[in-house]
């Protein structure tokens, strides 16, 4: 690859090879399935600006060549010339003492920069960074009607969340256990409600006999997994939940509020050690930290952070 | 710095030899070959700026491309019905039975989501008491083998439909019962009682039956003894523990024979100093054996002369006790005083001794029972009573058979999980053979060397996905319950037999019989599934009469020693690889042999005198001929410790049918085996050898990460440790910090202790550690550049036994004196991160990848890491490994991580490293958070024992002790503060977590004082 470089042509080759490769990746992207644009990044939206930044910088071109070309004729026709604006009289006798390297060069590192900051920041805020997102899920589930309308406890459904590391999407025999009785036909005309259908057909329910088809094969709910942290960060919801004592909202967000699940927090690193350097440690309440509870006591400490516990080590999380 | 060239680890560094003084100091074994890639290329290393921008513009655009890839869709997917027992992201375990070998140490599954992931010891198992061993853990591996056979075999092809396959295998069977044809089922020493039962309905069913029992490695010189002393066919249960003096002849008891975790258990109970006494522990042998590294006094021994030392043996105790000696002309003075001493402690010792034999010679075995009855070992550390079930194997059975089938005489024979035709001597014989029988069925779950030939191939399940009953000793009964469904379409053998003795499907189903076996009680059942471990009260233990005539048998003994000194050829089992029924796992492989550190291969191993004299240097290339067989190019490796004379080739290689990684994999030294009297001799005269003029390079870990000379080992005798407990370190280095120190007092204080007198380098924990850490396998060639990733270690240290090569510096050795080498001690000594509180490798690292936690564990943030090796060039005790490819997905490393199913014995809670950083041991930073946090849920205070590292659960001697040393009650608090306890390199004043504590041998002081004084 790298003997390709040498020669003109061939880096020309590479080009055209790498804007293919290109699109293969978009057609990739586009070929994913199930995906809905999220509210935060879209691909019309940008390429709608580019085109118009172009088409912008194309007229402002066009423009330009013509005033240019009118002052030209004006300098040729009328005698003594065209009245010098102040531009002429005090600019570009100033640009002419330049050094136009170094003014290039100033210019350049400059705006690179500028760039380089631009782009940092987008990387670091941006990229892979789905705060925001909301997929279109293969059930309509309203966690405002269930949490919210409802007031189901978030347990019951997650209910490894005080176990776990993870809180755990609920089965579909955790579903059965109230919509074997709800099936909403009063609202779709003696129906079954299509989504609440779609868990009997994952299960093998006979709505019309309210019994289990026997031998049925099963086919799990495709569920599409909003919060993703990366695969070197080790989450433990228990940890949160039981020993933080944090309710699911903090991180979470209004989740009884929400029709359509949206991720609600970062999922950054900032954004866990932020919670981290403020929230403290109930030592008083667990008999684990009782030698430490005892100690603070005697300094007269009240507030004791997750981060002074080693909260913001490395290798609590990574490893 | 005193440079201590007391301990040296490889020739090499005993004789300084230049290439090996080049290269000890560096952190890589060679310059990294970027020339040499560019090169190829058409590339120099210049570049001008042209070339520059190219590159720049080029990565800049790469860069930018591979950014816009758009975060893929993941999914989350719940089951549908969850089952009860199982919490997503938690761990269950499941208590089981180990099939790694047949000794049934009792073990207990991790599974996670439904997928078996790590073995640990069952601490109920009367025989491993919560302990494994490598082989052992290792097995977990095989259930995600790739090369397991995915659907039954008809001739070759598969046959999905079993239904299909019984019918057929019925029909025949009937017919070659009718014909009054034989039908013979060759199955491994069984010890089920559930799995007796059904051959018994098989037997009802074809009456021309017989049963014929065959393991790859006989104990038949012990049981046939066992017969002629006492009438009884059994291998006895020996109590080492019991044993203040041991004297063993070959017997790797810690290593390969007969049941080591549980051997090793018992010995280890007599070997901490701390109340003035300690086992005193002989070992004659001639290959340098586990067993032998570990013994007090070892003295190199050639095989065929066994017998004449165990007459001396028996003369001297005769002495001693005034009775009868055994009238024998050739009772020279052998090895020194080594026999008399030894005799007169045994003597001392009486009943509290111990004599045993690796020997399968009925003759010697006789001998040994004789000695023991003198010494009324019988009833203390030798239970007659209480016997062992671990190996029924007599030659004379499997020899009948092969005649019979020679002969035509058997019509049908069903192998059930053995493979003789790979392990068997005379496999031409049993090939020609098996071609005149009508059905030859095989269960093997690979496609072996028997398998290969058996018309039917009737896969069994993997011992994790099997139910079973195991009875390894009278009254202990071990059960084996699935931790996951069947991976492919297997079938348990248990089932196929009971399905063509005609049993009822669903009565034939495994679960099911043995469940009705035990329904007696139905009590015994479901505690005995959730502890795996059944007792029955022991018998009581009595003293047996002897009636063997002892001086027939030293006559015997006599007449059958070889004349005259020829070199022999001792033919052993490897510890890890043992029989190489696992060839295709390739942790086995990859894990050093803890005596010559060599990976992946088998080699002979040669005394130094023996190289010298016939000209052989390390990895020669050589042709070995004893007894009729030859074995062609097969590597040298110069054993320091092998006896003068011998040659040893390892068991369990060769195999030309196995799975991608065991086959053709060292060469076969089975052949080598010869029936001698009956049984199988594992020793052979007459040797010859020609060398090839080639060389082959062993993937040999010996001189990695050496540490140049500095004090690392330290060692006493018995009796200046009863003088004073502190010897050795009594002068703890006076150090000055430069640093501040960390506070440690918020929660825990992590550390280690690692007792050199207690372990004896099985290397159980660096497959452990392998497994928990999701450690890749990086094969032979890499481990040649030195590049293996365990993150534990076994270094072991040779240092010269004799005295005058005590008084010699190394210096000054003189390279012509060969037979220095053949007399050799070892320390194995276990190194990982030692977790220093001012850690050398956390100041250098640029990028902050490598930190320090208020917990005292020096972290490692892989995500972090760029790569630029600073801290393993900085760490004095070389314990990080540098990640050079990407050892996932990767089929240049093909091994278990680079498909689906290998995958699949992952730890979920470890990330997986890609190429480019550093790692290293963590401490099972993943089991502490676990400790705590579910400390935490609960609302309590951690206890000692909470939180144990990998390679802690693992060690069959107790050797590691993790814990919290922050806890006063703690047992590691305890050994902090024991006399012994020092910490590796403490001059250098890195304060590190780990403390070793001082090896103590049993052994006059002269020979460990004078170097130091």
């Amino acid at each position: 690859m790298l003997k390709y470089l040498n020669s003109r042509r061939n880096a020309a080759a590479l080009m055209s090879v790498l804007s293919a490769s290109t699109a293969l990746m978009a057609q990739q992207v586009a070929a994913a399935p199930g995906e809905k644009p999220s509210l935060f990044y879209t691909d019309t939206t940008f390429v709608i600006v580019l085109l118009l930044c172009l088409l912008f910088f194309v007229i402002a071109y066009f423009l330009y060549r013509v005033k240019s070309h009118l002052d030209k004729m004006i300098d040729e026709n009328v005698e003594g010339g065209r009245e010098l604006s102040r531009y002429d009289k005090v600019v570009k006798p100033w640009l002419k003492t330049l050094n136009p390297t170094v003014t290039a060069l100033l210019l350049g590192t400059i705006f690179g920069l500028f760039a380089f900051v631009k782009a940092y920041k987008f990387g670091i805020t941006e990229v892979g960074v789905q705060k925001g997102y909301s997929p279109t899920q293969p059930i309509k589930f309203s966690h405002a009607m269930h949490a919210g309308k409802l007031q189901v406890d978030c347990k019951y459904c997650h209910s490894t969340a005080e176990k776990s590391k993870q809180a755990s999407i609920p089965s579909a025999n955790t579903c059965m256990n109230c919509h074997k009785y709800i099936t909403l036909r009063d609202r779709y005309n003696g129906q079954v409600s299509p989504e609440i259908s779609k868990i009997y057909k994952a299960i093998g329910w006979d709505a019309e006999t309210n019994t289990y088809i026997p031998n049925y094969k099963q086919k799990p709910i495709e569920w599409i997994r909003i919060h993703n942290l990366p695969d070197l960060a080790y989450f433990n919801h228990s940890q949160h939940v039981v020993v933080g004592k944090v309710v699911c909202q903090t991180c979470h967000g209004p989740i009884q509020e929400m029709d359509q699940v949206y991720q609600f927090s970062s999922l950054q690193m900032n954004w866990c050690i932020n919670c981290h350097k403020e929230r403290s440690v109930d030592v008083a309440n667990n008999k684990y930290y009782e030698s430490l509870h005892k100690r603070l006591k005697i300094q007269g400490k009240t507030v004791y952070t997750v981060a002074e516990n080693g909260g913001l080590e490395c290798g609590k999380c990574h490893y | 710095m005193e440079q201590n060239n007391q301990y040296w680890k490889g020739i090499e560094e005993a004789e300084k030899q230049p290439e090996f003084l080049q290269t000890r100091g560096n952190e890589f074994h060679e310059a990294l070959p970027l020339e040499e890639v560019l090169n190829a290329t058409d590339l120099d290393l210049s570049s001008n700026r042209r070339d520059f921008l190219k590159f720049f513009g080029f990565s800049v655009s790469a860069v930018a491309l591979a950014a816009c890839q758009k975060t893929p869709v993941k999914y989350a997917i719940p089951y549908v019905v969850k089952p009860q027992n199982i919490t997503p992201g938690n761990a269950n375990y499941y208590a089981s039975t180990c099939g790694g070998c047949n000794s049934g140490c009792g073990i207990l599954v991790k599974t996670r989501e439904g997928r078996p992931i790590k073995l640990d010891g069952n601490d109920l198992s009367p025989l491993s008491k919560g302990a494994t061993c490598a082989t052992g853990q290792a097995s977990i591996l095989s259930l995600y083998d790739i090369n397991r056979l995915a659907n039954p075999l008809k001739e070759g092809k598969e046959e999905k439909e079993w239904s299909k396959l019984d019918s057929e295998i019925t029909s025949k069977l009937a017919n070659i019962a009718s014909a009054n044809g034989g039908i013979r089922i060759v199955t491994k020493t069984s010890n089920s009682p559930s799995f007796d039962k059904a051959l018994i309905a098989f037997k009802t069913k074809y009456p021309t039956t017989e049963v014929v029992v065959y393991d790859p490695i006989s104990y038949s010189g012990i049981l046939l003894a066992n017969e002629k002393s006492f009438g009884k066919r059994v291998i006895p249960s020996y109590n080492f523990d019991k044993a203040e003096v041991i004297v063993s002849f070959g017997a790797d008891f810690l290593g390969t024979w007969i049941s080591p975790v549980e051997f090793t258990k018992q010995w280890v109970t007599n070997r901490n100093p701390k109340g003035g006494k300690l086992s005193k522990h002989y070992q004659f042998e001639s290959t340098l054996s586990l067993t032998g590294t570990n013994a007090d006094i070892r003295v190199p021994m050639r095989e065929s002369k066994e017998g004449i030392y165990l007459i001396s043996l028996y003369n001297e105790i005769a002495k001693l006790a005034g009775t009868a000696q055994l009238a024998v002309s050739q009772n020279a003075e052998l090895a020194g005083n080594a026999i008399k001493n030894s005799a007169k402690e045994l003597f001392a010792a009486k009943g509290k001794s111990l004599v045993v034999s690796k020997s399968n010679n009925l003759n010697n075995q006789t001998l040994v029972n004789g000695i023991n009855i003198m010494l009324g070992n019988y009833g203390t550390t030798i239970d007659l009573e209480n016997y062992s079930n671990q190996s029924k194997f007599v030659e004379a059975d499997f020899e009948k058979f092969v005649n019979d089938l020679s002969s035509g005489a058997v019509k049908g024979v069903i192998f059930i999980n053995s493979n003789p035709v790979y392990s068997y001597h005379n496999s031409s014989k049993l090939v020609e053979g098996l071609k005149k029988a009508n059905l030859v069925i095989s269960t093997s779950d690979q496609n072996d060397e028997t398998s290969d030939l058996a018309g039917y191939v009737c896969p069994d399940n993997h011992f994790l996905e099997s139910w079973g009953d195991a009875e390894p000793k009278l009254g202990v009964y071990s059960f084996t319950q699935p931790t996951i469904a069947p991976v492919f379409n297997t079938r348990q053998a248990i089932e196929s037999i009971l399905l063509w003795s005609g049993t009822p499907a669903v009565e034939a189903n495994a679960y099911n019989y043995i469940k009705t076996n035990w329904a007696a009680d139905a009590t015994i059942w479901n505690n005995a599934i959730h502890d795996g471990i059944y007792l029955k009260p022991a018998s009581i233990v009595s003293v047996p009469s002897f009636a063997a005539n002892l001086i027939d048998v030293a006559s015997a003994i006599v007449t059958d020693a070889p004349k005259s000194d020829t070199s022999e050829l001792i033919i052993y089992q490897k510890v890890g690889v043992r029989d190489g029924s696992q060839a295709n796992n390739p942790w086995l492989h990859e894990v050093p042999d803890p005596i010559s550190k060599v990976c992946y291969d088998n080699y002979v191993s040669v005394s130094k005198t023996e190289a010298q004299s016939k000209g052989l240097k390390q990895d020669d290339l050589i042709n070995i001929s004893a007894g009729g067989y030859t074995i062609k190019n097969i590597p040298v490796l110069i054993q320091p410790g092998q006896a003068a004379g011998t040659y040893a080739i390892a068991l369990g290689y060769g195999r030309t049918q196995s799975g991608k990684v065991g086959k053709d994999l060292g060469k076969n030294a089975y052949p080598f085996l010869k029936i001698a009297n009956g049984t199988t001799s594992y020793s052979n005269g007459g040797v010859s050898i020609e060398t090839t003029g080639d060389t082959y390079k062993l993937a040999q870990t010996q001189t990695h990460h050496t540490i140049e000379g500095r004090d690392y080992i330290r060692e006493a005798s018995l009796d200046e440790y009863n003088k004073n407990p502190f010897v050795r370190n009594e002068n703890k280095a006076d150090l000055v910090s430069l640093w501040q120190e960390y506070d440690y007092s918020t929660g825990h204080k992590w550390g280690m202790a690692i007792d050199l007198n207690a372990c004896t380098g099985c290397g159980a924990c660096v497959v452990s550690c392998h497994i928990e850490n999701n450690v890749p396998v990086v094969g032979r060639d890499e481990v040649r550049l030195r590049r293996e990733m365990h993150w534990i270690r076994i270094d072991r240290y040779y240092s010269f036994y004799s005295p005058e090569a005590y008084l010699t510096k190394e210096d000054d050795i003189e390279k012509e004196k060969a037979d220095i080498y053949d007399n050799i001690r070892v320390v194995h000594a276990p190194v990982m991160c030692q977790h220093c509180a001012h850690a050398p490798c956390e100041t250098v690292c640029p990028v902050l990848a490598t930190t320090h936690s208020s917990e005292g564990i020096n972290q490692m943030t892989y995500n972090r890491c760029i790569g630029t090796k600073y801290c393993g060039n900085n760490c004095p005790y070389k314990v990080r490994r540098f990640n050079w490819f990407r050892y996932n997905d990767n089929d240049a490393f093909d091994y278990h991580f680079n498909n689906d199913l290998g995958k699949m014995v992952i730890n979920p809670d470890v990330t997986v490293r890609t190429r480019g950083v550093m790692e290293k041991c963590s401490f099972c930073v993943q089991r502490i958070q676990a400790g705590k946090l579910s400390a935490k849920r609960d609302g309590r205070k951690m206890q000692d024992g909470d939180v144990k590292t990998a390679c802690a659960t693992a060690c069959p001697s107790n050797a590691i002790v993790f814990g919290d040393m922050n806890d006063p009650n703690s047992e590691i608090s305890k050994l902090y503060k024991n006399e012994r306890s020092y910490h590796m390199l403490e001059e250098v004043g890195i304060k590190p977590s780990v403390v070793y504590m001082t090896k103590i041998r049993n052994v006059e002081p002269s020979k460990l004082t004078e170097k130091h004084s």
